[in-house]
């Protein structure tokens, strides 16, 4: 999996996302999406302590919370990069809250959804070189340096 | 999580300051906790808990050791979930705080709206 890594984060340059939200989509194969949090974002928050998501059979709107996610220092909504019906969460992220913070972009997937409106919502996100890009310019911005806990996993080059 | 949680009102009562560093930062955080989760929140400030308002003041204290977090902070992140930020009028005379004084984002208001506030909401959390 290809990625780039700017100031200590990861970004995996397949994903679509939400760099003002900090969240990334994965199309899969069957017309779903996998939804988490970026590198950026658990590095920002800290140590993950609870990650709650909304049940199966929730819709959302794009910009709405699919979960909520706590650290020590940091409480915040997880907003949906797409609008559509969440079919599955990550019930792991229930006792070991701390995926989000070790792979976020794999085994700390937040929720699956099936999307209303996938083109149009893709269209607003960025992916690619323009997500590194894009990334790129909020890191600078920000002035952040990405942080990473014990076990953390790097995604395969 | 409970999709009726949505829309409740939270009404949070903050009475500690910038004197009792230790009694700020939880009120703060249960309130933007329930803001993510998609609820009507309120933080209501009064007696102690007027003074981190006043602009410069809540910069000076620092809650989370070694992780930058001040009591500034903890407040715009209220501000930034749309935490809405009130006020007691009267309280402010207590700090010898003008309207100015006040950090942006805070809006004043009397005795009786918070006890209609109070009335109107689904809970009351006071500190």
């Amino acid at each position: 999996m290809a990625y780039e890594k700017i100031n200590e984060c990861f970004l995996v340059t397949d994903l679509y996302y939400s760099v003002e939200d900090n969240t990334w989509v994965r199309v899969n194969d069957d017309g779903t999406v996998t939804v988490g949090m970026t590198d950026v974002a658990q590095s920002l928050a800290g140590p993950i302590l609870h990650a709650r998501s909304k049940k199966p059979g929730t819709a959302r709107k794009k910009g709405r919370p699919i979960g909520t996610v706590e650290s020590g220092k940091w409480v915040g909504p997880v907003k949906s990069p797409v609008s559509g019906e969440i079919i599955e969460v990550n019930e792991e992220l229930e006792s070991d809250a701390q995926m989000l913070n070790r792979s976020p972009y794999y085994k700390g997937w937040i929720v699956k959804m099936k999307p209303d409106n996938l083109e149009a919502d893709l269209a607003d996100l960025v992916t690619g070189e323009a997500a590194v890009e894009a990334y790129r310019a909020k890191i600078d911005k920000e002035g952040i340096t990405c942080t990473h806990i014990e076990g953390t996993e790097t995604p395969e080059a | 999580m409970s999709e009726d949680l949505e829309g409740k009102k939270i009404l949070v009562i903050q009475t500690h300051g910038v004197d009792t560093p230790t009694r700020t930062y939880s009120p703060i955080y249960y309130a933007v906790a329930a803001a993510a989760m998609e609820m009507d929140v309120m933080l209501w400030f009064t007696m102690n808990g007027t003074n981190q308002l006043k602009k410069g003041e809540a910069e000076k204290v620092s809650l989370v050791p070694e992780s930058g977090v001040t009591l500034k902070s903890m407040l715009q992140m209220a501000l930034d979930n749309d935490v809405k930020l009130r006020v007691c009028q009267q309280s402010l005379t207590l700090w010898d705080m003008q309207p100015e004084d006040l950090i942006d984002g805070v809006e004043i208001l009397g005795a009786t709206s918070i006890i209609s506030l109070a009335l109107e909401s689904d809970h009351v959390m006071y500190f």
